[in-house]
């Protein structure tokens, strides 16, 4: 089973990734910053994080470059209700990125794309 | 002594003098008055005054000498009566001349006044005159205007003209401006075009007496030292005048005058009389150009005003909408969220409801709801995003065919069918692609929902002057022009219109890219959409 790391300040959000994803079959772990994600973090492997880029006064840009630098296997999406953010060169070492929705079905297949995308990675030994 | 002449009788009678005439009765009465004004003249008066100087009369040889003084100084006064009255023609002239003048501001016709007044018999009565200007830019004297006949018949034929009609100095000019410049000008082109010397050539005669800022009589031009041999073979003329204009130490141009066809000689006083006319002509000339470089300078500064003005106003509706954009950002982000929450669960519940549920239709409700507030919210935040283009260049043709593709579903779906009349070849366009296209994407999208099914949008694209222009025709939509500008303005009220927020987005995306964006509503139903694509980069504003 896939291990997922949300990271949101909203609650609910973080509710209602959990329940979708976790529908989805996938191990759903939620943190509301990104400190909290950071300590998550040292609980275990995660095969994907879902990272919002406006955490209250954190970036979730900030956040992103750190795992690429500390956990560069383990791809990152932005999800983010700034769909401007797309054009940041900084927010294009996400492997994906999604503008916020309450219909989830884009966010699933952007996770299983990049699953399936590490997956092969893996596969080939890269 | 018998005396022939009548200057010893008190009285004499008609028909006694004949130097008399009929209508001069005083005359034979007062003999003071008929020995002075005619028997001094009289040629019996003579051989009476030589009959008295032989006769050894001791006061004969002081007679003839008081005598002879008198006719001297008789004949000086005559002429300075006749050089005063040239005088006074020549200052009421030019009075005449500086009136016409003053009074004028219009380069062609302060020349016309000019040059008629050099050739005019009223005026210095040359027969031809050369007018060269001096071009500072090019630092050339160079050939502007001539007039004059270049033959004897047509010389003949103009002056019987102007004698028939007898005009004055300002009748006569405007006749020459409104029906002889421009065929004077074709006439002596020719010449005009050979008379250009530079301003550094100071050996040439036209420059020296430019830089001397004096007149120049020339003599026996063909054999004359300081005439270039091509320069008197081109006026044609032995005999000829420089008078340079200068106004306020400025060269302003030379005058070329000659009598090519009577061949009379220009003497010292026809220079001195044009020495006097050079420089109000001079001072006008260089007052009308310094008024056309004004009208210039003032015309551009107007254009540039006007440019300014409309810039200020972009400006302001720029930063309008700019605030705009911002607070309905920010709105929008505050609203996406909990809408995420209210949709997501709402999807969630709907999922695992039973279809038995009498619930389910609340639910899908809510669903229904929040995707059209989503789709609200793409809008807002898109026109957040327009504040901020790309440029480069693009082909046209190419992205209108690419939005037409994108937008094939929606095509197909109503039934509807876009026609695109491309032009081939047209030069590449200074755009923001994704906002050109999201705009196009938007009218075609506008068009389809107006039509519904069964439509027809025709797109076309053509050069003109230096830009690609598309026009896209909705022929679906009936709507008054009042109706198409609120739809053009963001947030105003078109609920019976549709929500309307496309157009202001488009017009607005298309205003932060400099691009002119036009809706005109046509007279027979329909909108004609019109957007100008630059194909400089210079043309951005």
């Amino acid at each position: 089973m896939n291990r997922i790391l949300v990271v949101d300040d909203e609650a609910n959000i973080r509710l209602l990734y959990s329940e979708e994803l976790a529908d989805e079959g996938y191990e759903v772990v939620t943190a509301g910053s990104t400190s909290e994600a950071i300590e998550k973090l040292q609980t275990g492997a995660f095969d994907l994080a879902v990272l919002d880029i406006k955490l209250k006064n954190e970036s979730g840009i900030d956040l992103l470059q750190r795992l690429v630098k500390e956990r560069h296997d383990m791809p990152v999406i932005l999800c983010s209700a700034f769909s401007c953010y797309k054009d940041d060169f900084s927010a294009w070492l996400a492997d994906g990125y999604v503008v916020k929705s309450g219909d989830l079905t884009e966010l699933k297949q952007e996770i299983a794309r990049v699953l399936a995308k590490k997956a092969q990675r893996v596969k080939a030994g890269l | 002594m018998d005396w022939e002449c009548c200057w010893a009788k008190e009285a004499i009678a008609q028909g006694d003098c004949p130097y008399i005439a009929e209508n001069e009765d005083d005359l034979l009465v007062s003999r003071q008055r008929r020995i002075l004004e005619r028997c001094c003249d009289c040629h019996l008066f003579k051989r009476d005054l030589s009959r008295f100087r032989d006769s050894n009369h001791p006061l004969a040889p002081v007679f003839s000498i008081v005598y002879g003084e008198y006719q001297r100084q008789k004949a000086q006064i005559q002429s300075l009566v006749s050089f005063l009255d040239s005088k006074t023609l020549e200052v009421r002239f030019l009075h005449e001349l500086g009136s016409v003048l003053q009074s004028s501001v219009d380069l062609e016709e302060v020349l016309s006044v000019a040059l008629t007044a050099i050739t005019a018999g009223k005026g210095f009565g040359m027969n031809r005159a050369f007018l060269l200007m001096s071009d500072k830019e090019r630092d050339h004297l160079q050939g502007y205007l001539a007039i004059g006949p270049r033959n004897l018949e047509e010389a003949s034929q103009t002056w019987d003209e102007i004698a028939y009609h007898d005009m004055d100095l300002q009748t006569l000019a405007q006749s020459f401006r409104l029906n002889k410049l421009s065929s004077e000008r074709a006439k002596f082109h020719d010449i005009l075009e050979q008379l250009s010397v530079p301003l550094s050539n100071t050996e040439n005669i036209l420059v020296k007496s430019l830089n001397s800022k004096r007149p120049l009589l020339v003599e026996d031009a063909f054999h004359h030292p300081d005439v270039d041999p091509q320069f008197a073979r081109l006026l044609g003329v032995d005999n000829f005048l420089l008078m340079p204009l200068i106004s306020r130490n400025r060269r302003v141009g030379i005058i070329i005058a000659d009598n090519c066809i009577t061949h009379r000689r220009i003497t010292e006083e026809d220079m001195r009389s044009l020495e006097n006319f050079a420089f109000p002509v001079a001072f006008a000339i260089e007052r009308a150009s310094l008024y056309d470089r004004l009208q210039v300078e003032l015309n551009r500064a107007t254009d540039a005003g006007n440019k300014l003005k409309e810039q200020q106003e972009l400006i302001v509706r720029m930063e309008k909408m700019a605030l705009v954009g911002r607070i309905t950002s920010s709105i929008a982000h505050s609203i996406r969220n909990p809408l995420m929450v209210i949709g997501g669960f709402a999807r969630s519940m709907l999922k695992n409801a039973p279809a038995s549920d009498p619930k389910r239709d609340f639910i899908e409700s809510i669903v229904g709801e929040t995707r059209q507030l989503e789709g609200v919210l793409d809008e807002i935040l898109n026109y957040s995003d327009s504040l901020f283009p790309a440029r480069d260049f693009w082909d046209v043709n190419h992205l209108i065919e690419s939005v037409i593709t994108d937008t094939g579903d929606a095509l197909k779906a109503w039934n509807c069918t876009c026609r695109f009349f491309a032009t081939p070849g047209l030069p590449m366009v200074y755009i923001d692609f994704k906002q050109v296209a999201y705009c196009l994407r938007t009218l075609i999208q506008g068009d389809i929902d107006n039509a519904q099914d069964g439509g027809t949008i025709d797109i076309g694209t053509s050069l003109e002057e230096d830009a690609v222009v598309i026009r896209i025709e909705d022929k679906n939509l009936l709507i008054t022009q009042q109706e198409l500008d609120t739809l053009l303005t963001p947030f105003a009220s078109t609920q019976d219109l549709g929500s309307g927020f496309g157009l202001a987005m488009c017009r607005t995306m298309m205003d932060r890219q400099g691009i002119p964006f036009s809706a005109v509503s046509l007279p027979a139903g329909g909108i004609m959409y019109t957007i100008k694509l630059p194909t400089h980069k210079e043309e951005r504003s």
